[in-house]
C-alpha cells in the first residue's frame, strides 16, 4: 500500500492526477509517465524507503508491475 | 544578398515590481528602484546583501507545475519572459509541425542551472546523501532554457545558448538579429535569464569586492552608477525576452512593431579579465554604427552598461566620449541598473527592453542616485538623472561589457524614425 501511495503522492504533485486513475491495471505512461519522470520515480522509491535499484532494472509497464516491483525490493533489502 | 529589416513584435519580461511590462517602464521612467535588502538563512554566514529579486515570481502558476517542476528558477524565469514575449507578439503558443522549422531562440545566460548543482553539492556534502535527482543534469544545464523556449513554442530552428558573463543575452540578441536580417531565421526568440542568488555564487562576487553594500533601509540607493559615491554593483535575478522577427512577415500577419532592430557589433579588448578598456568598447561601439548605417548624430540615446564600479563607470563614459566627439556632452546616457540591478546573464536582454521601450514611448528612464554628485571623472556625457519625458527619440544604443573583456552593443530605431 505504501508503495502505491508513494506513486499516488508523486503524481498527484507532478501531473496533478487524480488518486482514483491510479489502480493496478492503469498504463504509467498513459498518466503521463515517460521515460525520464520514471527515472524520477524510481528515485523516490530509492529515496523513501532507502533501497538501491540496479541500472539494469526494467521500467514497469503498469502501476500494479511497479508496485509488485518495489514492494518485492522493499522486503528484500529490508535491514 | 538582400538583408531583411528586422522588427521586434514582442517584449516580455518577469518584472521584479510583480507588475506587467508597461507596469515596469513606468516605476522605472519614475526612478523607483527594485532594488531590496535579501537575508537568506545560509550556514555559516548568511547572506546579506542589496539584491533584487522576483519575489512575487510563482513558478507553478505562469508555468504550471508538471513544466515548472522540470526547471531550475533560471530556465523558470526565462521560459516565463519568453512566454510572455511570444504572448505580445501575438504568436500562438503551438503550431503545426514543419511550420516553424527555420524559427529558432538565442538565450543568454551567465550562471545558467548553478542553484541546482549548488542544491547537488548540498545533498551531497552538507547532508550526506549518496545520489541525486535524476533531473540535476537538465536542471543545471546552460541550455536547458532555450531547449524549453524551442520544445514549448514548438522552434524547429537553431536553439542556442551564450554565456558571455554580463554580455551574454546581448550578443545572443545580436546573434539572433543577424539570423533574421540574413533570412536565416524568420522569428527568433531571444533575451536571457539568470539566478545569481546561489549561496556560492553570491560569496565569489562579494570575493571580487564589486558589489554595493545595504541594509534594510540603504538598499533601494545602493547602486550608484556614475555618482561620486558609487559603491559598486547590485545583483539581481530576472528573465527577459525580445521577439525577433523578419519586418514583412510582422507586417503581413498584422502584428504590433514596437521598435526596429537595426545594428549590432562586438569586439574584445583583449587586454585584462576584469579592467575594462575604452580602446576595445569603441571598437564595439564603431562597429554597431556602421553595421546600422548610422552616424553618431543619429544617436538620442545610450543605455549604459553603467554597472556602478569604481573602475568601469568612467572608462564607459571615455569610450562614449571618443566615438560621439563634440557631441557626447548633449548626449542622453542613462544606466538602468541603478533600479534594475545587474541580472548578468539577462542584463543585455533587460537593457534592450528598456532601450525599446525609451524609443517607443519617447521616454528616458533615468540614473537614479546621481542627482548633484556626479564623479567628475563620468562628466562629458548629457546623464538622464531624472526620467525625460515627450523626448524625440529616433535611435539609441544598448551597451553590454563583460569580464573578460567581451563587449556587445546593440542598435535600435524608433518605428516613425
Amino acid at each position: 500500500m505504501e508503495s502505491l501511495n508513494l506513486i499516488r503522492d508523486f503524481l498527484k504533485d507532478r501531473l496533478g492526477v487524480e488518486a482514483e486513475k491510479i489502480v493496478p491495471e492503469a498504463a504509467l505512461a498513459d498518466l503521463g509517465v515517460d521515460s525520464l519522470m520514471m527515472l524520477e520515480l524510481m528515485f523516490e522509491f530509492e529515496d523513501h524507503f532507502g533501497i538501491k535499484l540496479s541500472s539494469d532494472l526494467q521500467p514497469p509497464k503498469t502501476v500494479g508491475e511497479m508496485v509488485e516491483q518495489m514492494d518485492q525490493l522493499i522486503s528484500e533489502q529490508k535491514p | 544578398m538582400t538583408q531583411r529589416r528586422v522588427a521586434i513584435t514582442g517584449l516580455g519580461l518577469v518584472s521584479p515590481f510583480g507588475g506587467d511590462l508597461a507596469d515596469f517602464f513606468t516605476r522605472l521612467s519614475a526612478g523607483e528602484s527594485a532594488i531590496t535588502h535579501l537575508l537568506t538563512d545560509d550556514l555559516p554566514r548568511p547572506l546579506s546583501i542589496p539584491f533584487v529579486s522576483c519575489s512575487a515570481f510563482d513558478a507553478d502558476a505562469a508555468l504550471g507545475k508538471p513544466l515548472a517542476s522540470m526547471m531550475d528558477r533560471f530556465a523558470q524565469l526565462g521560459v516565463a519572459a519568453a512566454f510572455s514575449a511570444w504572448d505580445d507578439a501575438g504568436l500562438p503558443r503551438s503550431a503545426e509541425n514543419g511550420t516553424r522549422d527555420n524559427w529558432g531562440v538565442a538565450w543568454g545566460t551567465a550562471l545558467g542551472g548553478t542553484l541546482a548543482y549548488e542544491k547537488g553539492y548540498r545533498e551531497l556534502w552538507q547532508k550526506g546523501r549518496e545520489r541525486l535527482s535524476p533531473l540535476s543534469v537538465l536542471l543545471g544545464m546552460n541550455n536547458a532554457a532555450n531547449a524549453h523556449i524551442s520544445i514549448q513554442l514548438g522552434l524547429g530552428g537553431v536553439s542556442m545558448s551564450h554565456t558571455v558573463a554580463c554580455a551574454s543575452s546581448a550578443i545572443a540578441i545580436g546573434e539572433a538579429f543577424r539570423r533574421v536580417r540574413s533570412g536565416e531565421a524568420t522569428v527568433m526568440m531571444t533575451g536571457g535569464s539568470d539566478v545569481p542568488q546561489a549561496y556560492g555564487v553570491a560569496r565569489a562576487w562579494e570575493a571580487l569586492r564589486v558589489m554595493a553594500t545595504g541594509d534594510q533601509d540603504t538598499s533601494p540607493s545602493a547602486c550608484r552608477p556614475f555618482a561620486a559615491d558609487r559603491r559598486g554593483l547590485v545583483l539581481g535575478e530576472g528573465g527577459a525576452a525580445l521577439v525577433l522577427e523578419d519586418w514583412e512577415h510582422a507586417v503581413a500577419r498584422g502584428a504590433t512593431i514596437h521598435g526596429e532592430m537595426v545594428g549590432y557589433g562586438n569586439s574584445c579588448d583583449h587586454t585584462h579579465l576584469v579592467r575594462p578598456e575604452a580602446a576595445g568598447q569603441v571598437r564595439a561601439l564603431a562597429a554597431t554604427l556602421a553595421d546600422a548605417g548610422l552616424s553618431a548624430d543619429d544617436i538620442d540615446y545610450v543605455n549604459a552598461h553603467g554597472t556602478a564600479t569604481a573602475e568601469g563607470d568612467p572608462i564607459e563614459v571615455n569610450a562614449l566620449k571618443m566615438v560621439f566627439g563634440d557631441r557626447a556632452a548633449q548626449l542622453p546616457v542613462s544606466a538602468t541598473k541603478s533600479m534594475h540591478g545587474h541580472l548578468l546573464g539577462a542584463a543585455g536582454a533587460i537593457e534592450a527592453i528598456c532601450t525599446v521601450l525609451a524609443l517607443r514611448e519617447q521616454t528616458i528612464p533615468p540614473t537614479i542616485n546621481l542627482d548633484n554628485n556626479l564623479d567628475p571623472a563620468c562628466a562629458g556625457v548629457d546623464h538622464v538623472s531624472t526620467g525625460r519625458h515627450h523626448v524625440k527619440l529616433r535611435a539609441a544604443l544598448s551597451n553590454s561589457f563583460a569580464f573578460g573583456g567581451s563587449n556587445a552593443v546593440l542598435a535600435f530605431k524608433a518605428c516613425s524614425a
